[in-house]
This record gives C-alpha cells, sequence and structure tokens, in this order.
C-alpha cells in the first residue's frame, strides 16, 4: 500500500499500469490535437497526409493558417483585453478582501465569508445569466426614466469581464488569503516600530511578502478568465472572446487551424504555468 | 488585540479603514451575485401578457412541470452528473493515492504536475481532443479498424458514452488536487500503525485513509458535481444535437427563443438542484462547507 | 508596593529616559497591568522579569506604542507620548521573535527605519556600516535573512533598531527563541552593546538569568504589579516579598508558624514540625502563618556535629546525590520527614557521600527569610522555569 509496507509484485505492477494509463488517458486528446494542427489536411481527421506548416502560415483560403486569420487574431485580442482587465481587478478587490477576512473583526463575519465562496457553486451559465437579466434590468428602468440607454450594460464585453470577475475574485481571494495567514502580523508593528504609518508599513512590508501569492493568483485568474467559456457564452455581445469564436467554428465544423490556435495556447499556458512556478520556488527551501 | 496593530490609532481613522475594506466587498457580492440572483427569481415569476406587460405567475415553473422534456432532461442531467461525479472519484482515488503515499520526491512532483496540465490548457481544447479521437474519420475508430476489429469507420461521437468521458476528463482536475492534498498531508505512520495493529489493506484503507482524506473528497465531489451539472461545452459537441442537458435549455430559452422568464425558472431550478445536491453532500459526510472550500 | 520609591523631583526628571505613572490596562474585568509607575536612569539597562501572564508584554506594548494605557502616563525625555503613533515615538523595540523582513537584504532591514526617517539615501551606507561594524557582522549588508544564524539575526534585529539612535530600546524576550549556549554568549554580547551605545534598554524576560546578569535594575513584575525594583543583588539577597524571594535563585521553602520573637530573630516551627531560627525585620505575631526560604548555598553540610555554635544545625539523612557540575545539589531528610536541597561543593570532602548516611547541614539565622502568608490567598508563588 506505501513503499514500507510490502505487497505482491502482481499488486505493484498492475497498480503501476493503472496509473499509466491515467496519464495515457490524460496526455492523449491533447497531444492528438497539438499533432493534427501539423496534417497536411483541410480536416482534422486521418488519413495523416504528411507534415505541413500551413496551418500556422498558410496565406489563402481555403488554407488559411493561424498567423493570417485576421478573425481569430482579432478575438485573441480581446481575450487579451478582457482577462488583463478582470485580472488587475480581482487582484485589487481580492486583497482588499484578504484583509478583511484575515485582520477584521466584525459581526456577520462568518456570514460574509460563506457569501464570498457563493460564486464558486454556482454554475457558470446560471452566474452570467443572472447578471445578464440584472443588468438589463438596470439598462431597461434606466432608459425608462432617463431616456438613455447605457450601452455597457448591453450584452458585450463589458458584462463579459464583469461575470468573470464576479467569480475569479472568490478564487484570488482564497490564494491571497492562505498566504496573508502565514504572515508574521508583529513585523508590520516592526515596521511602525521603526517609523512608518500603518499605509506604508503595509505598502513596504505586507505587499512584498504578498507578492508570490499575487503572482499566482494573477496567472490563475488571467488564465481562467482567457478560457472562461460558460459565463462568457451568456454575456457576449458582437465581439467575441477566443472561445467562444473557436466554439462557433467548431460546431460549423473547422480546418485544422483550430489545432494550431489550441497549440498557440498550450505554449501560452505553458509560458504562465512556467512563470507562476518560478515566482513561487524561492519560498519552498 | 484581534484587530491587529493599530490599537492606538484613533477610533474613527481605524474604522475609516475598516469600511474601506467592507465597501468593496459589499459591492462585490451584491450588484455581481445576490442582486442579480433576486432579480432573476423576480423574473421568473412573472408572465408576459402583452408587449412590457408582466404580472405574476408561477406559469413558467408550471410548464417545467407539465412538458416531459423539460422535466427528463433535468432528471436526465442530474443524475449523470452524479454518475460522473462518482465515477471521476473511483477513476481519481488510487492515483491520487500513488503520487500522494506510493510516490515521493521528484517523481511525485513530476507527476502532481503532469496531472495539472490539462487544467492550464482551455477546457474547448479539450474537448475538441476527444471529437478528433471520437468521430467517424477520427483515432480510435482508424485504429479499430487496422485492427480488424470493425470493417467500416463507427461514429463514436455523439452518444451518452461519449459525453461521459468529456465529462470525466474535463473533471478530472478537480477532483485529483484535493484528493493529493488531503492524503499528502495524512502522516505515514498512521497507515503503519493500522497494519501494525493487525488492519488488513481494505480495513486501513476505509478507517483510517478514507476518513482523513473525507474533506478532500467532498470539496472535489462537490466541485465536480458543479461543474458537470453547469457544464454546457462538453455535453453540446460530445453529445450532439440530442445531448438533452439542462444547460442547453437555459441557452436556448435565453438567446435562441427570447423567452427570459422561462429561461430564468430554469436557471433558479438549476440552482436549486445544485445547492441541493452539495447541501445533502455535506450533511450525509457532516462535513462544513467553509472547511470543504478553503 | 514600588511607588514610593519613585517620588520624582524636577532635577531627577532630567536625568531620565523614561518614567511612568500609575499605568494601568485591563482587558474586561482582568488587570494586565496595574497602577505601575517607574522611571529609568539614563543609559541603564532595565529589566522586567516575571513569569508568563504577569503583564510585562502589555506593558512593553504600551511603551511601544501598540497598545494604549486606560489610565496614566508614560514620559519619554521627560514628554508625554500617550498620544504619539508608534511611529512616531522615539523608542524602538527588537521583537521576541525579531520580525525581521525576509523580503529585504539585512542592508535593506536597517536601511528601512533610516528611510522612513528622510535621512538622505548617501548617507545610509555609512551609517548602515558603522552598526553592523558594532554589532560585530561587518560585511553582511548584501546578506538575506534566511542566510543568517540565530545569533546574527538578533544582532540584525538589535542593528536595525539602534541605528536610528532611539531614546529607548524595548527588548521583548529576543533570547527566548535561541539554544542555551548561544543565550549564554548573547547575554554577555548584550551587555555589551548597551554600554558601547549608551542607550537606555528596556529588557523584559522570563529567565531571571538574563535579568540578573545584564541588567542596572531589575522590577520583578507578578499579577501586573511591580513587587520590587532594585539592583540584581538586591533583589537576590534582600527580596521584599514572598514571590520575589521565591522566584529569584532556588530556595527551599517551608510554610510555618511563628513560635516567638526577640529583636529581628524569629523562632518558627515548621509544618513538619521542624524548629528554626529565621531573620525578619518586621513584627510577627506569635502563631502568625509564614513562609519560611532557604537558599541551598548557605547551607554548610558536616560529617560531624559543627563545633561552633550555629543557629540553625539539623542532623539529617541523605536521599539523593543530584549531579550537576558545579551546580550539584544533595537532597536530604530531616527526622520529622521534611526534604530539602542543598547545594553539594564539588570538593574531595564530599565524593563519598551515599545515601542513607546521616549529616548535619547548618547556617545562621540570618541567612534564611520569611515573610507572612498572605491572608487572601495561600497559594504559594509559582516558580516560572
Amino acid at each position: 500500500m506505501i513503499p514500507s509496507i510490502s505487497s505482491s509484485r502482481f499488486y505493484r505492477v498492475s497498480y503501476l499500469c493503472y496509473v499509466l494509463l491515467f496519464f495515457i488517458f490524460l496526455i492523449t486528446p491533447l497531444v492528438v490535437v497539438a499533432a493534427f494542427s501539423f496534417n497536411d489536411s483541410l480536416f482534422p481527421s486521418l488519413p495523416w497526409n504528411g507534415f505541413t506548416l500551413d496551418w500556422y502560415f498558410g496565406e489563402h483560403e481555403p488554407r488559411l493558417g493561424l498567423f493570417h486569420d485576421d478573425a481569430l487574431l482579432e478575438s485573441i485580442g480581446v481575450s487579451v483585453q478582457v482577462a488583463t482587465v478582470t485580472t488587475l481587478a480581482s487582484l485589487a478587490l481580492a486583497t482588499c478582501n484578504a484583509f478583511l477576512f484575515e485582520r477584521e473583526q466584525f459581526p456577520g463575519k462568518n456570514f460574509l465569508y460563506v457569501l464570498m465562496l457563493m460564486p464558486l457553486v454556482v454554475p457558470g451559465v446560471i452566474l452570467g445569466v443572472s447578471i445578464l437579466v440584472f443588468s438589463s434590468t438596470v439598462a431597461n428602468w434606466f432608459e425608462v426614466t432617463f431616456d438613455y440607454d447605457i450601452e455597457a450594460l448591453r450584452p458585450g464585453l463589458v458584462l463579459v469581464a464583469l461575470g468573470q470577475f464576479a467569480f475569479i475574485t472568490t478564487i484570488a481571494t482564497l490564494v491571497i488569503s492562505a498566504r496573508l495567514r502565514k504572515f508574521d502580523v508583529t513585523q508590520e508593528e516592526a515596521a511602525m516600530n521603526l517609523g512608518a504609518s500603518r499605509l506604508t508599513a503595509i505598502a513596504t512590508v505586507t505587499l512584498p511578502f504578498l507578492k508570490p501569492a499575487l503572482l499566482g493568483a494573477g496567472v490563475v485568474a488571467f488564465l481562467m478568465s482567457f478560457e472562461n467559456f460558460n459565463t462568457t457564452l451568456m454575456l457576449v455581445g458582437s465581439d467575441a472572446p477566443l472561445t467562444i469564436a473557436m466554439f462557433d467554428r467548431l460546431r460549423e465544423g473547422s480546418t485544422p487551424v483550430l489545432n494550431a490556435v489550441s497549440v498557440l495556447l498550450m505554449v501560452g499556458s505553458a509560458c504562465l504555468a512556467l512563470i507562476s512556478v518560478f515566482t513561487q520556488r524561492p519560498e519552498k527551501e | 488585540m484581534s484587530a491587529g496593530p493599530g490599537g492606538s490609532f484613533s477610533r474613527t481613522q481605524y474604522r475609516l479603514g475598516f469600511w474601506l475594506l467592507l465597501a468593496p466587498v459589499v459591492l462585490w457580492l451584491g450588484l455581481l451575485i445576490i442582486l442579480p440572483h433576486i432579480d432573476m427569481v423576480l423574473v421568473s415569476l412573472r408572465e408576459r401578457v402583452a408587449s412590457r406587460q408582466y404580472e405574476f405567475s408561477f406559469s413558467n415553473y408550471i410548464t417545467f412541470f407539465a412538458e416531459p422534456l423539460y422535466w427528463n432532461t433535468f432528471v436526465r442531467t442530474a443524475v449523470m452528473s452524479i454518475v460522473a461525479t462518482l465515477l471521476t472519484l473511483m477513476i481519481a482515488f488510487p492515483v491520487s493515492f500513488y503520487i500522494a503515499k506510493v510516490l515521493s520526491g521528484r517523481p511525485k512532483m513530476a507527476l502532481f504536475i503532469l496531472c495539472l496540465i490539462p487544467f492550464w490548457v482551455s477546457e474547448l481544447v479539450r474537448t475538441y481532443g476527444w471529437m478528433i479521437l471520437l468521430r467517424e474519420t477520427g483515432l480510435i475508430s482508424g485504429a479499430l479498424q487496422w485492427l480488424g476489429f470493425i470493417d467500416q469507420p463507427v461514429e463514436l461521437l455523439y452518444n451518452d458514452a461519449a459525453i461521459m468521458v468529456g465529462l470525466i476528463y474535463t473533471s478530472m482536475l478537480f477532483m485529483v488536487v484535493p484528493l493529493v492534498t488531503t492524503l499528502d498531508s495524512l502522516d505515514n505512520s498512521l497507515i503503519e500503525a493500522g497494519y501494525d495493529l493487525g488492519g488488513s489493506s481494505w480495513h486501513v484503507m476505509r478507517s483510517i485513509v478514507i476518513p482523513h482524506a473525507m474533506p478532500g473528497i467532498m470539496s472535489g465531489c462537490i466541485v465536480v458535481f458543479m461543474l458537470t451539472l453547469g457544464n454546457y461545452l462538453t455535453p453540446t459537441l460530445l453529445g450532439g444535437k440530442d445531448s438533452l442537458w439542462f444547460t442547453e435549455q437555459i441557452y436556448t430559452q435565453f438567446i435562441t427563443r427570447f423567452n427570459w422568464e422561462q429561461g430564468a425558472a430554469f436557471g433558479i431550478l438549476l440552482l436549486v438542484l445544485s445547492s441541493l445536491i452539495v447541501w445533502a453532500g455535506l450533511k450525509v459526510t457532516k462535513q462544513s462547507f467553509t472547511r470543504v472550500m478553503s | 508596593m514600588s511607588e514610593q520609591a519613585f517620588v520624582s523631583d524636577a532635577s531627577a526628571e532630567e536625568q531620565e529616559d523614561l518614567a511612568c505613572s500609575l499605568l494601568s490596562k485591563h482587558f474586561g474585568d482582568f488587570a494586565a497591568v496595574d497602577k505601575v509607575s517607574f522611571s529609568i536612569a539614563r543609559g541603564a539597562f532595565f529589566s522586567i522579569l516575571g513569569p508568563s501572564g504577569c503583564g510585562k508584554t502589555t506593558l512593553l506594548r504600551m511603551l511601544a506604542g501598540f497598545q494604549e494605557p486606560d489610565s496614566g502616563d508614560i514620559l519619554i525625555k521627560g514628554r508625554s507620548v500617550l498620544h504619539t503613533p508608534p511611529n512616531k515615538r522615539p523608542v524602538n523595540m527588537v521583537f521576541q521573535h525579531l520580525a525581521l523582513f525576509p523580503t529585504m537584504s539585512v542592508a535593506g532591514n536597517i536601511a528601512y527605519g533610516l528611510k522612513r526617517k528622510g535621512i538622505p539615501k548617501r548617507e545610509h551606507e555609512a551609517l548602515i556600516n558603522d552598526v553592523l561594524d558594532k554589532v560585530q557582522l561587518p560585511g553582511y549588508g548584501n546578506k538575506r535573512i534566511d542566510q543568517l544564524s540565530g545569533g546574527q539575526k538578533q544582532r540584525v534585529a538589535i542593528a536595525r533598531c539602534l541605528v536610528l539612535k532611539p531614546a529607548v530600546l524595548l527588548l521583548d524576550e529576543p533570547l527566548g527563541a535561541l539554544d542555551l549556549k548561544l543565550r549564554e554568549q548573547m547575554k554577555i554580547e548584550l551587555k555589551r552593546l548597551q554600554q558601547e551605545f549608551n542607550t537606555t534598554f528596556v529588557y523584559i524576560t522570563h529567565d531571571q538569568s538574563e535579568a540578573l546578569v545584564m541588567s542596572d535594575q531589575v522590577a520583578v513584575m507578578n499579577k501586573g504589579r511591580f513587587e520590587q525594583v532594585g539592583t540584581p543583588q538586591e533583589l537576590y539577597y534582600q527580596p521584599a516579598t514572598a514571590f520575589v524571594a521565591g522566584f529569584i535563585g532556588d530556595s527551599n521553602q517551608y510554610v510555618g508558624q511563628v513560635q516567638e520573637q526577640s529583636g529581628e530573630t524569629i523562632t518558627l516551627v515548621t509544618e513538619h514540625g521542624v524548629r528554626l531560627l529565621s531573620h525578619s525585620s518586621q513584627p510577627m505575631p506569635a502563631g502568625a502563618p509564614i513562609t519560611v526560604f532557604i537558599r541551598p548555598e548557605v547551607m554548610q553540610i558536616s560529617m560531624v556535629k559543627p563545633e561552633t555554635e550555629q543557629d540553625n544545625c539539623l542532623q539529617v539523612t541523605i536521599l539523593r546525590t543530584l549531579f550537576d557540575g558545579a551546580r550539584s545539589q544533595l537532597q536530604v531528610e530531616t527526622a520529622e520527614g521534611a526534604v530539602l536541597t542543598v547545594a553539594l561543593p564539588q570538593t574531595a570532602d564530599f565524593h563519598a557521600l551515599e545515601p542513607g548516611r546521616s549529616v548535619y547541614v547548618s547556617w545562621q539565622a540570618n541567612q534564611c527569610l520569611c515573610f507572612p502568608v498572605p491572608a487572601e490567598t495561600e497559594a504559594q508563588p509559582e516558580v516560572a522555569q
């Protein structure tokens, strides 16, 4: 069962095989997606027609490559914008939340904490729908009352960012709170004792301590926003973020350019993962 | 002093800081979570009688119960989500145990990170991978032909099994991570003591390992169940037109038919179902929500 | 019981770096600090010694400004700092767990206070190098905090404060986390630093050895009050209260009753029925319950009954030897069943002592002290660590 307890050879080998099968199961779909981005065929399916880079660099229809497909490139740009805004906003609020829940005592704190966790247990589709309903209620009321249409409250990128912000903040709060809990408060006292005001103490001592968590939460927030589908689907307007654009093409049936986009996403995610691993590393000593 | 440093600061300055911290979280939860859900309940309880004329009514909920299609889709979604959650747990537990308890040092970290990799890639890409594998002209069909098991291409996509595979695959991460974390915190000497006192493998597993891992099992199950129930992408892409997933009904009502009242009612029903099952799961295993979530 | 000693006059105040008057702090009904008054002469090493929970940390935090007193006043260099926030007070503190900033280098930690004071950046390097030399860590400026040993961290924590030239340096049990050997070294080191910087140190600790070795003045604190303030010698040889007598140094303690008093000598009978003579400066009525304290090192061991007349001389049986090098002790029992611990000099005379053997222990009346048992509590003061 554990290495210090002996077990039969058959048991150990079959256990190992199971784990191997599991990892094959885990990795195959990704390998397949990546492999077919190099297949010289109009469809991402068998037979294998040889190697090509057309799906990255092809310049003309029907072999339009990723780097010349303006619609896809534009949707990547949209996703980056939304993810950047969402990440920054949720990090700012999550940091406030961490200080509120770790440092302050107030009546109803537990209730507020449970409420803060709620976005994690609301299905993404419903979160999107509820924000859609509420924002249009507000927008309609505004239009009737003041005869002015607030464009931002109609489906579009502002709502998409708000919807993602609503649940990503919870995740960022959990990450940052966990780090803040490890912080020795006397360090802030020491800073004040050495002449810092309370805000200076937080800025010069506490925030540098939180930096690895802020970076880690930032990377997770960015990816979650970039890859979000459910909430985004309900709130999207005319500008489609990447996941929506890919989904539409996937349903229509598309050339392997989608595989090329997928490879790009994998590379991007891997880079972000490496960044977050490296920033966390010095803490491990 | 639990309020932290600054006890000697003037009271007003201290309170001001507190309100400045409290305001954003209240605005966030109020404007983006609570009010939207209240508004959705209100919308679900009205019926359009004329243009811009609404009145209070339960008709949207009555429609749900009266129409077998909606009702069946709902039950089917719930049952399949539960099955997917249990299967995920059963597949993930041995692997998590292997990573947490059998391996150590570098291989352990490597395998754990390998588990995380699919999480870093969009769900869309993962599902796309399964489509390429399962479709009629896909890899598995091709492999089966090449091996001689079948003599013509077979469509493996667009059925419940395909949906199930996709759901399990997508959810695996959210099960493995909490399981590995809790199992890792179990002291090996407890397992050794169990054996030393004469327990069998099965008995040690049941009376020592599983109780210890319960918070991880619960939090994994809750997250997986939630994600499965609320999934839209996987059933739509792998299940095709007849996937009959409840989120698709919500989407149809809102976006295709523009019947927001009906869609809101569906949303509330799904939310109630998900909350009920999460609550029941916590009650049965006697875990607390805040502990499981964080 | 210490207030009377600190009636301050105007001329004295100029010589004081720190003074408190009737300082109190309550948490609910619990008086953590109860009407404490004291003043500390410029450049003194002042220790506050007491068991855990006696209120010494609360007192220190009030001095640093992290807690507000309910009543009373704190004067630093003759000026009240009651309404001064912690970052504006001319005191600096070495925290119990040091609270060095792990995100900064050694130099960064030391520069932190300089930056807050607005000292121009070009002067930093000279100041930092100077203070690092003084704490004997030359060239350590670029090290990370986690590269330092426990003793080096101590020095950085002290340097970080002393570079700011505070009026008073507060130290909150900074040696608690060190192992025994290092602690002995740091005691001497701290005393040296205090003399070199000529800064007033206020040092709180529950370890009497730290307080006695380093301090010019020690205040013994118990239940929120100062029991006695004095030099280490005064506390050891002339404890003012039963608590101080029990807390400072080792003692054999017995409960007994006064039999009679003649002058400053009291005849008493312990609960075991042993008759003893003891010194006492205060009058005590016959029959009054008292506690008597006899230090292990005042008792003489002899194989035969001493020829010279001794105030107290008991024939005892050896129970066991507690060997601890120079601190070795002998446990003996009187015929009445009272157990005594006696210091055992490591000389050749006593190597043959073995359990069961009968010996004599003797001491003079003025070498033991007795105090009346307080009426409200019968409980003996707990001797911490």
